[in-house]
């Protein structure tokens, strides 16, 4: 930055964080102390945000009683698998699109995006007798393909949005050096795109980690069942137990928010600061 | 046992062998394919191997699981006989109701004989016999076995006076109380919906709960079954006798119904909240001990006396539900049931399971290990139960009288119309406009 | 295939000249083949499929399977309940999109800044969108609880309300509720997306403003608005289609009512085709939902269209 901020900016921008910080983190912050508390405080007149009794027999069968984790490593393997063939596959898409002559390449982002616009309730069924046919129900790979398909329309469109950014001089310069097309792609484009591979990595890996209806429709044991439909079957026939959900949230969530701290100080900022695209 | 075993083993080498020749076609085909479908391969090989010896059927079930699990007993059966083989098929867990629905569906309208054995929710029942999905089981059940059922859940299990399912579990609404209050105010327990709501309003009003009665009202199939227990114990009913003609537009309907808005409108003995909970939002304010009364399924007891959920340990009651003047009590009722897939390839040995899942022993064990209701009424005399789950066994009474809901292959279409007309009902106060308009749109679905 | 033939193809075709096979024409759809192949795999059987059962009378119940052409949509035309669960649908997706857009935008400018402990505030403000959705619902059932949710007891001790508020059991207050909840669920998402969009601003052109005086609310209205338009636009329509679809939220929630006043597409549809096993009318109602959604799409893109247009 040129200037110095003033002191009136400086507080606004605190002020801002702050408001930020109790918004997103709020919730979760109940949910954490929940965690820590019996399940018959959490209908006490006055809710305590300190646990008193602090208990960890949320986290204790989470693990003994709920097997969480043979959850936590599905979602692992579906959501990295999911996050990196949509990254490949959009990246290859979208390098198309927005870099190659292709006539009617409006046409063929709106095919992309309307194919994602059909309903998933109405998918569900026959995908699951497709699936059922080829022997696929209760693997890892039903949910890849399925998420993969979900997932390509916003990678698409977003990496696309960001390669129409990116200057042509780039491209001309690429091959003038004598550069291949695959090569402009893998060597030039995606590692000055890093942010918003990153962002759009994220997002995708957020929203497999996340999907539940697909998940619950296709896996029926715990060696494939994800994250959220384990969550789901923590409640048996009606009674909720609300503290073991909100250890299962925070076991699920804090892992996240690491990997986001981590991406984003060493990616994101790395790259733009040192002013890539000037 | 060790003839079977070296037959076993026989074969195996057999299959090791012919494997090894095709392994190399194998092995490129599958080379792209994920682990998953190799494992999948793995695991048919094996037990293509048992099959041979045992008739391989499936048997899908929505998950129940307390201490033990509904494959640890499918476990039992495999270990104690070797003609039949089951393979269990985990559906979902009853609280994902529609998707264990859809799963089911999904199978059997398929009509290729898988699942050989299932479990329907009460409700869908009709809806399964009237596609013709579920196997009649007359003739492997007759009157005589068939008399050592509640009678009313074997009404529930038959559809055009065919019996297309076999009792398996059984639940239904009850009124849970504070007995500790009820005796500090010299009360008896009410029997009469006027006399709870006296109760109600007196402890609400001298201070000693926040809310007198709490039910459930979200526009949902849990706001049926309320409904379904306070009209029938007005003498009155959704469908007509012969399931043709709806007459929820009665009277006896609309009084009770009336009852119901008057408890949150009127007699303010429930918060207008009641209109978005179901059975765990109400549960939680009464073992949190700030209600007076409760309507809600058999669940809330064992919460009720667990001292890290519960502040009114040792303090509630339990009774049937209240009535009108001239009417009876009627509690919804609820459970899952067994069905054999009509197009099922091994009719014996799909009905010597159910035989076996049904029989009395077992239905002990999953009301010992699973905390299942049973649904023979000599299973709630054993001692084993009286020791193990005590609060069950004073259940008998509550579930001899349980009334289902309508019995129409489209239920799901009319307990749609029935949510949306209750609630609206419930919101505006226009009762018998409603609930007129209901029968309406009952008599359109049904097609009379 | 030699660098020189690559200079060669890019530079320019000469007619007769170099490749029999024109790699310049393929590659292009060669790269977007494996997307093609994976959405076709996965949508294009059950869409077709969809489609062809809402010409059709199917329902697994009565067990028929006949053809009756634009019968179901004419159905639709005159159900109350298709248009009250629409009306609603869209009056979501509307106040839902612009909402997060707003508030995205304003988190997004916030965290473009730098001050101490940006990073933190960044992840948190990730934390939204990473809960799992089964959790979130049942959590703003529970913090919306009329009797003994948090918000109630927040408000109440800042002396905001007298009595407890009715969120969830409400008429009035439930579709303001859902919407409140998914706003807090999925800024996050166009927070993230819109932040992203502002690093590709070149800071020249920033420097460049500023140093002819510009302030900085002149700065983003002139300068980094229109720069942000495309990604603000794809964002938003990502954004509008998935608030078309809403259905965790709703369903956990109300279940659609009370008194249906939060009935949505999505839950009538889940409930038809799931409950009733309507599927010739549930398709219906999914194409109906189709046709909506590439209405609104369509909106987005002319804008988007015209604004990618001009920046070339």
């Amino acid at each position: 930055m040129i200037y110095a901020y003033s002191p009136l900016r400086r507080f606004g921008l605190y002020l801002g964080a702050l408001l930020a910080l109790i918004w997103s983190g709020g919730p979760f912050l109940w949910q954490l102390s929940s965690s820590f508390q019996l399940d018959r405080e959490l209908t006490t007149g006055s809710p305590k945000f300190w646990p008193a009794p602090f208990t960890i027999e949320h986290y204790v069968n989470l693990v003994v009683e709920k097997s969480f984790q043979e959850y936590i490593y599905n979602s692992i393997i579906v959501a990295s698998l999911t996050t990196l063939f949509c990254l490949f596959v959009g990246a290859l898409a979208a390098f198309s699109l927005s870099r190659l002559d292709v006539r009617g390449k409006f046409g063929v982002l709106g095919i992309i995006l309307s194919i994602s616009m059909f309903p998933q309730i109405a998918i569900v069924g026959p995908l699951y007798l497709l699936a059922s046919d080829l022997g696929l129900l209760d693997t890892y790979a039903s949910l890849v393909i399925t998420y993969l398909a979900l997932g390509l329309p916003l990678v698409t469109w977003v990496l696309f949005g960001y390669f129409e950014t990116l200057p042509r001089e780039i491209d001309e310069a690429a091959r003038m050096d004598g550069c291949s097309t695959l090569g402009l792609l893998f060597r030039i484009i995606l590692p000055i795109s890093l942010p918003s591979l990153v962002t759009t990595g994220l997002l995708a890996f957020i929203a497999a980690w996340n999907e539940f209806m697909f998940a619950l429709a296709f896996t029926s044991s715990i060696d494939h069942q994800t994250v959220p439909v384990g969550i789901a079957n923590f409640t048996n026939l009606y009674y909720v137990p609300w503290g073991d959900i909100a250890a299962a949230s925070v076991v699920v969530t804090v892992p996240l928010i690491v990997l986001v701290l981590a991406f984003q100080k060493h990616i994101i900022e790395g790259l733009t600061q040192g002013g890539v695209k000037e | 046992m060790s003839q079977d075993e070296s037959g076993r083993s026989a074969a195996k080498t057999a299959l090791a062998a012919s494997l090894n020749r095709r392994s190399l076609l194998k092995g490129a085909s599958l080379a792209a394919g994920s682990m998953a479908l190799g494992g999948g391969l793995l695991a048919s090989t094996s037990s293509g191997a048992r099959a041979a010896d045992r008739t391989e059927i499936t048997f899908a079930s929505a998950k129940f699981y307390a201490k033990k699990t509904i494959a640890q007993i499918v476990d039992a059966f495999n270990e104690s006989q070797s003609k039949i083989h089951v393979k269990y098929i985990e559906l979902p867990p009853p609280s994902s109701s529609t998707e264990v629905h859809q799963a089911l569906v999904q199978q059997l309208a398929r009509r290729n004989g898988a699942p050989d054995v299932f479990t329907q929710d009460v409700v869908w029942i009709a809806e399964f016999a009237g596609a013709g999905w579920a196997l009649p089981l007359d003739e492997y059940f007759p009157a005589a076995a068939r008399a050592e059922y509640f009678p009313g859940l074997i009404d529930a299990c038959t559809y055009q006076g065919k019996l297309t399912a076999l009792p398996w579990i059984v639940d239904g609404g009850m009124l849970f109380y504070r007995k500790d209050l009820l005796e500090a105010a010299g009360a008896k327990v009410p029997e009469t919906w006027a006399d709870m709501a006296m109760i109600a309003a007196e402890l609400q009003k001298g201070g000693k709960v926040d809310f007198g009665y709490l039910w459930q009202g979200k526009q949902a199939e849990v706001l049926v079954c309320d409904a379904v227990e306070v009209i029938a114990s007005n003498n009155g009913s959704i469908l007509s006798a012969d399931g043709k003609t709806a007459s929820v537009g009665s009277d006896q309907a609309v009084e009770a119904m009336q009852f119901l808005y008057d408890t949150i409108n009127t007699t303010k003995i429930s918060p207008a909240d009641v209109l978005s909970w179901d059975e765990e939002p109400s549960r939680l304010p009464f073992t949190a001990g700030k209600a007076a009364f409760l309507r809600n399924w058999s669940y809330v007891y064992g919460i009720a006396q667990d001292p890290s959920a519960s502040s009114v340990v040792d303090k509630v009651g339990v009774a049937p539900l209240p009535h009108f003047a001239g009417g009876k009590s009627a509690a919804c009722l609820g459970g899952y049931q067994y069905g054999v897939n009509a197009s099922t390839k091994h009719r014996e040995a799909a009905v010597e399971f159910l035989t076996w899942m049904s029989s009395p022993a077992t239905q002990l064990r999953f009301a010992v290990d699973l905390g299942l209701a049973p649904t023979r009424p000599a299973v709630f005399n054993e001692a084993e139960l009286a020791k193990e789950q005590p609060f069950m066994q004073t259940l008998q009474g509550v579930f001899t009288g349980a009334t289902p809901r309508p019995v129409t292959p489209k239920y799901a279409q009319v307990s749609l119309a029935l949510q949306s007309g209750f609630s609206r009902g419930l919101v505006s106060g226009d009762i018998k406009k409603e609930l007129t308009a209901t029968a309406s749109k009952i008599d359109a679905i049904l097609g009379t | 295939m030699s660098l020189q033939q690559t200079a060669t193809a890019i530079a320019g075709p000469r007619k007769g000249a170099g490749n029999p096979f024109r790699w310049q024409l393929v590659t292009p759809w060669l790269l977007l083949l494996p997307a093609f192949l994976s959405l076709a795999s996965v949508s294009v059987y059950p869409i077709l499929k969809g489609l062809w059962l809402s010409f059709t009378n199917t329902s697994l119940v009565t067990q028929e399977h006949d053809f009756i052409g634009f019968g179901n949509y004419r159905l639709l035309w005159v159900d109350d309940l298709f248009w009250n669960a629409w009306w609603h649908t869209i009056t979501f997706t509307a106040v839902s999109t612009l909402a997060e857009t707003l508030l995205g935008l304003a988190i997004a400018l916030l965290l473009f800044e730098h001050f101490a402990f940006r990073g933190v505030v960044r992840a948190a403000m990730l934390v939204p969108w990473a809960m799992p959705t089964v959790v979130t619902s049942k959590m703003f059932g529970w913090l919306f609880d009329g009797q003994h949710g948090l918000i109630n007891y927040l408000l109440k001790s800042a002396g905001i309300i007298k009595d407890n508020v009715n969120w969830l059991g409400s008429v009035d207050n439930a579709l303001w509720t859902i919407i409140f909840a998914d706003v807090w669920k999925t800024t996050p998402f166009m927070a993230l997306l819109l932040l992203a969009g502002l690093h590709t601003i070149p800071k020249s052109l920033i420097e460049a403003a500023r140093m002819d005086g510009a302030r900085s609310l002149a700065t983003f209205w002139y300068v980094r608005l229109p720069m942000l338009l495309p990604t603000l636009l794809i964002a938003g329509l990502f954004r509008a289609l998935d608030a078309f679809r809403v259905f965790d939220l709703v369903y956990v929630l109300t279940g659609g009512g009370p008194a249906d006043s939060t009935e949505t597409l999505s839950t009538l549809n889940y409930k038809t085709l799931f409950s009733t096993l309507q599927f010739g009318y549930g398709s219906a109602i999914s194409t109906a939902m189709f046709i909506t959604e590439a209405l609104i799409a369509l909106g987005f893109c002319i804008f988007l269209y015209e604004r990618l247009r001009r920046q070339r």
